[in-house]
């Protein structure tokens, strides 16, 4: 299986997607795309197997966001810049069911990640956050993922991912 | 001198209290220098002479933006030839009522805050073997 990580794209074959996690399934086959074309708000990326070019195998989003510099803790600030912090939110990353256990999981992951530095170089980001379920966040701290706070009301665990270590994954990559 | 004081108080005596003065606010700002050599420019332009009549005429425009913005207001320039061009400015669009920036909002809680504002405040983390495999791939 040759696998090809793109921009989805409107012909894209989404109604059989099936991670087993629904909320999941619903983003791709209703949302992510107006979300990317019509409102701008997150852009995805589907992997497919070049054999069969529509059929998505597996997804990820990004999206911008924030933090406003007043909000952090100002034992913390005076070492910041005087800017808002901007980062990047990998909102969903799910793989179909039918495909698990192949590494595309880790396929999105990486191609998410070098977005992020691609990202980060051409107009800054300071991160890339990410909402895990509990279940998932052992899986996220394997790339270097630290948790923030504790885990949330709706079970889920905010986890963090400097630029600057992905930066030095990168180099190491290139020198290993 | 005491007897003066003391003949002004009895002048002042059965008039309504004077109100107190509104307490005047002190800005300082870490500029830059190429900020620094803009707020100089600026003033030079607009034959403003003081910070503080700089200040107050900035904040009587930024006001007039938002709320201009809050209106639902666009706030553009026209050229001579009829060229527009609309004003984006992330922190107005912050009060616009209409429209959607193209970001999205995160809820955090106070602890997750905290956590950010420590990492990033701290030097990155050494990449663990499945990063560099990642970035590697």
């Amino acid at each position: 299986m040759a696998v090809a990580i793109r921009r989805l794209e409107e012909p894209d074959e989404v109604e059989n997607f099936d991670c087993g996690d629904e909320p999941l399934n619903h983003y791709l086959q209703l949302h992510a795309w107006t979300n990317q074309q019509k409102i701008s708000i997150g852009v995805t990326y589907v992997a497919v197997d070049e054999s069969a070019p529509r059929a998505v195998l597996g997804y990820f989003t990004l999206a911008t966001s924030s933090v406003p510099r007043d909000r952090l803790p100002r034992k913390y600030v005076r070492g910041l810049p005087l800017y808002d912090l901007p980062l990047i939110l990998l909102a969903r990353l799910a793989v179909d069911k039918r495909f698990s256990g192949r590494g595309l999981g880790h396929a999105l992951l990486a191609e998410a990640l070098k977005i992020t530095l691609y990202v980060a170089d051409e107009v800054g980001c300071r991160c890339i956050v990410t909402d895990a379920y509990p279940d998932k966040a052992g899986w996220y701290a394997r790339y270097g993922f630290l948790p923030l706070g504790e885990t949330s009301g709706t079970g889920s665990q905010k986890m963090f991912l400097d630029v600057r270590t992905i930066r030095l994954a990168s180099i190491s990559g290139l020198t290993g | 001198m005491a007897p003066a004081n003391k003949a002004r108080t009895k002048n002042t005596a059965g008039l309504p209290a004077r109100v107190p003065a509104p307490r005047k606010s002190k800005f300082q700002a870490d500029l830059a220098p190429s900020e620094d050599s803009g707020l100089r420019v600026l003033k030079a332009e607009l034959q403003i002479t003081s910070n503080t009549d700089f200040l107050s005429d900035a904040l009587a425009l930024f006001r007039w933006a938002v709320a201009e913005r809050k209106r639902g207001h666009r706030i553009l320039s026209e050229s001579s030839t009829g060229e527009r061009r609309i004003l984006v400015f992330p922190r107005l669009e912050r009060v616009a009522p209409d429209v959607a920036l193209p970001q999205v909002d995160i809820r955090w809680t106070e602890k997750e805050l905290e956590s950010l504002a420590e990492f990033v405040s701290e030097q990155p983390a050494e990449p663990t073997e499945a990063l560099i495999r990642a970035m590697r791939s």
